[in-house]
């Protein structure tokens, strides 16, 4: 008899349910979409900074022949803003500019001449006011505040101490304390921001296609900006062209054109330019971290001492959360007895920051991980060690009570230590090469959702219908990172059935579920489980179909995937036929799938905001980096990265690897050739020959080792793989330079400038030293 | 879809009805590859009115094999510079020069004459018209300050071609047609130090080919550039040196800079080290002259003081590694 | 001004009257229909329009579509073969060379003309020849496997 079996579908490398489209061209992204009637929405920006808004006219433009529509922000019904306690935002100025950029006015006209002939006629009479570009001037005395309810233009001061920081410090063999600075850095995905609006003027309701990471927060603040009922909008996820945390906001542009075409009465496509896309920013602030540590003479770490200063730009955003997760997320990776975090969100006259991936926690990681590498090259012993000797013991519950239930950093260790080579290579690569390494970690989705509502977390809908292919509808957007995969692997794994079954529909909210969307990792873990929960509850009335069909009891049915039968005699039924018994009396099949947290992974109350790091589980990873420096030119060349990455099971090895890479070398960037810097609040690097995207040819190779420290929570026990990487790249770099040149940067990017005037000290100081030594003998 | 203003396109087939149509109009730019006007156009730097096409001047396309020289078509792409066997052999800078050019999509496209044409470059310059505008524009288009140096009436955009300097190492002459007819110049004197007007070229002139005399023995030559990217980069700075030693001493030393002043230019009195040996101390005093004369100015978001310091030391590593 | 633009484009010869300032990337999307092209930057800068005018790889955001006359036009829309995917198409769906696949029409396009003039690539030689395409997802390890795999299965 053959031997029959279910078809495993997770822990194989599958290429993605979507690739096809992609690499044919047929992937339809926001920009794609055309009508013949569609018009063309343009945005008229602030040339200044700060300003309060006299007058708009818009009469010339209002009068121009072509022009379809005109808006400002008397069309806007309501603010909006990601965070429910911070919605300051309007889709055009209201009142008051505060960032040199922010739109103003925008147009909808028959052709792209006509929309730029409109713009230019739009009158608008500016006062303008002190402008605030760093955030020690925005803090300073006498500065204007922004906005009236946010008094030194504080968007949120944080504080915690956490243990006996000062008992901590007093039993330490050595205490450090260095000042690190890290430039603003922008996500810079491939695809320019765009929304495809059409608005169906008999009955009133609007549908678009919007290149969002969150199509539910943007249908949410569609309906509050345009005072729209809910019911009336429609959101469809097209392809999108990246997002890394950009888009899980809403963003003007989506707005802007649901505006315009109501007022237009059309179809509206709204295309931002590349320099456009830069201003409407969400990156990562520039911050400037204080981290002081006390170590012992054997690696242990004794307390942690430190501040962060974020400047966020002229609005909120999620500058609440990123500046929380910057001191929480200290915790979760190493075990910290005690712990003291002093953290400021500034509001400046530059484009709002946002999310941007490995939210928060990138750039107090880098100060850590750099300083403790020093420390560790103070007291004569191996980063490797110092790591080591901090590990935390899994089940645990962090002194800021975030939950761990899984932990495979010391297994991340172990592997880039031996693919590395690093006992047998370390300190004897020859002059002006160096290895580094460092650690990170990240969430696996926020705990709490940031609308709470006492919906699950996740929902799924399966539909069967008698041809036997099994839909899978999720709210969740699949941005490129493959969730999509994931889903209709989940499905296939608990069924059993081929993934050539499934077709998954994503973010239609006429057609699928509601999903909170793609950010903070959590879309394997969330609705991962909750496709799993759908696929059980399927299972379960499939099973009961065939008991009937095979007169015998639920229990004694035995299901192999594409057969359900009674036993090893039993020839059995096919998918198909017990689909079709299952149909019986029934109809189509629509079961759903949920998942939800549960309360101990909330995270704490030990202070103001202590919930914000609560997840269900944390990836870990550990990476070392093998450089070589021109001691001439000062440039960095990376030669290599050895990276593990801790995401539990990994569902696909495939996107798991592509993932890392992808991750890791975004750290790359970061790290060695991407800020975004102003001019009196112009961004100087709104192009991509400016903002410096590394290219291939610089680009390293980048191994990956995947480590399956199962969570129990996990869907087949995943965690998070898109993350956690991105962080342990900026320390291993500098500490890599720090082994091959004996300098250690603290301030980010290292571009060859940096590098040079640190090398430039290094010589001088030498010199200094030598001179005095040679007087003094 | 993108805003252009309205444009005329001619596409003429000999360099002498390219004049003659330039000449017609009043506001008309040459376009050869596109890859430097487009971008320009695109962000309202330029606004011709009519756009001359030189593609289809077969003239201009060729590479031709002298006896005492090498003519090179204006309109050459950088790929063809970079491939050619006959320049790899005589001018090695040259070709690698040209391959260092932007990235390989832009070299197919890309010419020799729109690379050595290229209008001067700043960070207050190359920024859409927004931009500009909102930062008052400068005194090289529309404005009366200069952001780079506000007290003075200069300005300092960078040039940032790569091939000129290589070019400039082989006494390279120009050939120009205009209206008046042909003249065939130094590359040298293409330039002028004045990053608002960079170009000795009349109004409606067309650089038709460029001229490199052979050398009578063959001299090691090379190209660098320093930039933050590994491709698509303009040159924080760009060297170009020649340097031919006889009995281990050095007989022959040139060497071209781009990228660090209005125009490419040859490093000035490098005589000195005529007939001195090439160690260490000797290559590390040809790098101070380097850096000397590299007067980068805050065009670009690299801090001029790098790329004085690089200039200085990619000459030092090119004379140490060509030879 | 306005002429006529004679070209074949993906094998299929047309005829359209388009204005001189007309860009070859707004050409092929809004009047051709092809969006497989994108456009990713304000010109020159990223390497998503990439296209192969006779043969060769250019962008079409710095090109005037009036300058294509009787060129033979080549963008992702056209590459599959009888509706298969090709072989460096499969590279970049089987490889993952692709994640959100913005950049990947481009990136393809590079890559073909890559292997038509290079059957057998050196992994230096497919750095040069993709390093005008910009791609934020994948950090390109896997789109350098993607074009050796399509080497593979071509010379196969
Ligand atoms: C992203 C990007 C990166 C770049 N990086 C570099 C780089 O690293 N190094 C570098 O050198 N360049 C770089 N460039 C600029 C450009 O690609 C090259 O310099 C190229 O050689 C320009 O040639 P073209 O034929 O495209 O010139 P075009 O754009 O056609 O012309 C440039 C100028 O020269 C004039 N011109 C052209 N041909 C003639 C002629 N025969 N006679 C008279 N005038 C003429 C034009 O009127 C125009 O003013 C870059 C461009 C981009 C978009
Ligand atoms: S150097 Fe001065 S004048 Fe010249 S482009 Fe730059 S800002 Fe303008
Ligand atoms: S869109 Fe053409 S290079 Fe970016
Ligand atoms: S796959 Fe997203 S930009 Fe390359």
């Amino acid at each position: 008899m053959n031997k029959i079996s279910p078809i495993q579908s997770i822990g194989i490398p599958k290429p993605l349910v979507d690739g096809p489209e992609k690499a044919t061209g047929k992937a339809m992204f926001a920009a794609d979409f055309q009508a013949t009637d569609a018009t063309v929405g343009r945005i008229l920006r602030s040339p200044v900074a700060h300003a309060n808004i006299i007058s708009i006219d818009t009469s010339q433009a209002e009068a121009l022949p072509g022009v379809l529509a005109v808006v400002t922000e008397a069309d806007c019904a309501d603010g909006y803003g990601v965070l429910p306690i911070a919605m300051n935002e309007w889709a055009l100025a209201r009142h008051r500019v505060r960032y040199r950029g922010e739109p103003v006015a925008a147009v909808a006209a028959m052709d792209v001449a006509t929309a730029q002939r409109a713009l230019d006629l739009i009158d608008v009479v500016y006062e303008e006011l002190p402008a605030y570009f760093t955030a020690d001037e925005a803090r300073a005395e006498g500065a204007l505040d922004l906005h009236d309810d946010k008094p030194g233009n504080i968007e949120r001061e944080v504080e915690f101490d956490l243990g006996d920081v000062d008992a901590g410090m007093a039993k330490a063999d050595l205490v450090r304390e260095v000042d690190f600075h890290c430039a603003e850095v922008c996500q810079a995905q491939m695809e320019p921001h765009a929304a495809f609006a059409e608005y169906d003027a008999a009955r009133e309701r609007l549908t678009i296609r919007p290149s969002t990471q969150v199509p539910f927060y943007v249908h949410k603040m569609l309906a509050r900006t345009m005072g729209m009922s809910e019911s009336h909008i429609r959101v469809i996820k097209p392809h999108i062209g990246g997002g890394f945390g950009c888009r899980t906001e809403t963003l003007q542009s989506d707005l802007i054109a649901g505006l315009l075409a109501r007022k237009a009465r059309g179809t509206v496509k709204v295309v931002l330019s590349r320099e456009e896309t830069f201003i409407t920013h969400r990156g990562r602030p520039e911050s400037h971290i204080k981290m002081k540590v006390g170590m012992t003479k054997d690696g242990t770490i004794t307390a942690v001492d430190f501040t962060a200063q974020q400047r966020g730009g002229a609005y909120s955003g999620y500058g609440i959360v990123t500046i929380l997760y910057a001191g929480s997320l200290i915790y979760g990776i190493y075990d910290i007895v005690s712990a003291r975090f002093q953290g400021y969100r500034v509001l400046t006259n530059t484009p709002p920051c946002g999310a941007f991936r490995g939210h928060g926690t990138v750039k107090t990681r880098f100060a850590f991980e750099n300083l403790i590498d020093g420390m560790a090259t103070e007291l004569g012993l191996d980063p490797f060690a110092v790591r080591r000797a901090n590990l935390l013991v899994a089940p645990t519950m962090t002194e800021n009570d975030l939950l761990v239930n899984s932990y495979g950093l010391d297994q991340c260790l172990d592997w880039v230590e031996k693919a590395s080579g690093w006992k047998q290579r370390k300190g004897k690569l020859g002059p002006n090469k160096g290895l580094g390494m460092a650690c990170s970690h990240y969430i696996s989705g926020a705990s709490k959702p940031k609308h709470w509502t006492g919906e699950p977390h996740a929902t799924i809908h399966l539909r069967v219908d008698w041809d036997a292919s099994i839909t899978l509808l999720t709210g969740a957007a699949e941005i490129g990172q493959g969730s999509s995969t994931v889903m209709a692997q989940c499905v296939a794994e608990t069924l059993g059935v081929d993934m050539g079954r499934i077709r998954v529909i994503a973010a239609d909210s006429a057609l699928t579920p509601k999903d909170n969307g793609s950010y903070s990792s959590r879309v394997t873990f969330m609705v991962g489980n909750a496709s799993i929960d759908a696929a059980q509850n399927l299972k379960a009335l499939l099973i009961e179909a065939a008991a009937r069909k095979l007169e015998i009891a639920p229990e004694d049915v035995e299901c192999l995937g594409e057969v359900y039968r009674g036993g090893q005699q039993d020839q059995g039924l096919t998918f198909e036929e017990v689909v079709m018994e299952a149909l019986k009396g029934e109809g189509t099949l629509a079961v759903k799938g949920i998942y939800d947290t549960i309360p101990e992974s909330w995270g704490g109350r030990k202070y103001r905001g202590a919930a914000i790091g609560g997840t269900m589980a944390f990836s870990y990873a550990a990476q070392v980096v093998e450089v070589t420096v021109d001691p001439d030119t000062a440039e960095i060349t990376v030669d290599k990265v050895w990276v593990a990455h801790d995401c539990g099971k990994a569902l696909n090895p495939l996107a798991v690897e592509g993932q890392v890479q992808g991750s890791v070398w975004m750290g790359l960037g970061q790290a060695m050739s991407e800020e975004t810097r102003f001019h009196d609040g112009l961004p100087l690097h709104a192009n991509m020959l400016d903002y410096r995207v590394p290219t291939i040819v610089e680009s390293p190779p980048i191994e990956v080792g995947i480590i399956e420290a199962n969570d129990p929570h996990g869907p087949f026990g995943a965690k998070e793989a898109g993350e956690g990487s991105l962080t342990g790249f900026l320390p291993a770099l500098t500490n890599a330079v720090a082994d091959a040149m004996g300098v250690r940067a603290t301030a980010l990017p290292l571009t060859p400038d940096r590098l040079l005037e640190l090398l430039e000290k290094k010589a001088r100081d030498e010199r200094v030293s030598a001179n005095a030594s040679g007087k003094v003998a | 879809m993108e805003y252009l203003p309205e444009m005329h396109l001619h596409n003429p087939a000999t360099v002498e009805e390219a004049i003659r149509l330039h000449d017609a109009a009043p506001a008309s730019r040459y376009l050869a590859g596109g890859s430097d006007l487009l971008v320009n156009i695109r962000r309202g730097i330029e606004q011709p009115d009519h756009l001359v096409y030189l593609n289809g001047i077969a003239e201009m396309h060729a590479i031709t094999d002298g006896p005492d020289q090498i003519s090179i078509g204006a309109a050459v792409t950088l790929r063809e510079l970079a491939e050619s066997v006959l320049l790899r052999e005589h001018f090695a800078a040259v070709a690698q020069a040209a391959g260092e050019v932007a990235g390989p999509s832009h070299r197919e496209y890309g010419t020799l004459g729109g690379n050595l044409c290229l209008d001067t470059r700043c960070v207050f310059y190359n920024q859409s018209e927004w931009w500009r505008a909102a930062n008052n524009y400068c005194l090289k288009y529309r404005g009366d300050t200069c952001h780079v140096a506000p007290a003075g009436k200069k300005c300092f955009a960078a040039f940032s071609g790569d091939v000129a300097p290589a070019l400039l190492l082989f006494d390279a002459e120009v050939e120009l047609a205009g209206p008046d007819g042909r003249r065939r110049i130094a590359l040298m004197d293409l330039y002028r130090n004045d990053g608002m007007d960079h170009l000795t070229l009349t109004s409606g002139e067309l650089m038709v080919a460029v001229h490199v005399p052979k050398m009578p023995s063959a001299i090691p030559t090379g190209y660098a550039k320093s930039r933050v990217r590994g491709s698509i980069d303009f040159p924080l700075a760009g060297v170009a040196v020649r340097m031919g030693l006889q009995d281990q001493l050095i007989a022959d030393l040139r060497i071209g800079l781009t990228g660090v002043s209005p125009l490419p230019f040859l490093v000035r009195g490098l005589e000195t080290f005529i007939g001195r040996r090439p160690d260490d101390a000797c290559l590390e005093e040809v790098r101070d002259v380097v850096r000397r004369q590299a007067k980068a100015m805050k065009t670009t978001l690299t801090p001029p003081h790098y790329r004085r310091r690089v200039a200085g030391a990619l000459a030092q590593k090119l004379a140490e590694s060509i030879f | 001004m306005k002429s006529t633009l004679s070209l074949t484009v993906n094998g299929v010869t047309r005829d359209d009257v388009v204005p001189d300032n007309l860009l070859l990337v707004d050409y092929l999307r809004d009047k051709a229909g092809l969006t497989g092209t994108k456009i990713g930057c304000d010109g020159g800068e990223c390497g998503a329009c990439t296209v192969l005018i006779d043969g060769r790889p250019r962008h079409a955001c710095l090109t005037l579509a009036a300058t294509c006359q009787n060129a033979k036009v080549e963008t992702v829309d056209g590459l599959s073969r009888d509706g298969r995917l090709t072989a460096i198409q499969r590279g970049f769906h089987e490889k993952l060379g692709s994640q959100c696949g913005f950049c990947t029409p481009g990136m393809i396009m590079a890559s073909e003309a890559l292997l038509r003039r290079n059957p057998d690539p050196s992994e230096a030689d497919i750095r040069d020849a993709l390093a005008a395409n910009i791609c934020r997802c994948t950090g390109y390890v896997k789109i350098i496997e993607a074009v050796q795999f399509a080497a593979r299965e071509r010379t196969a």
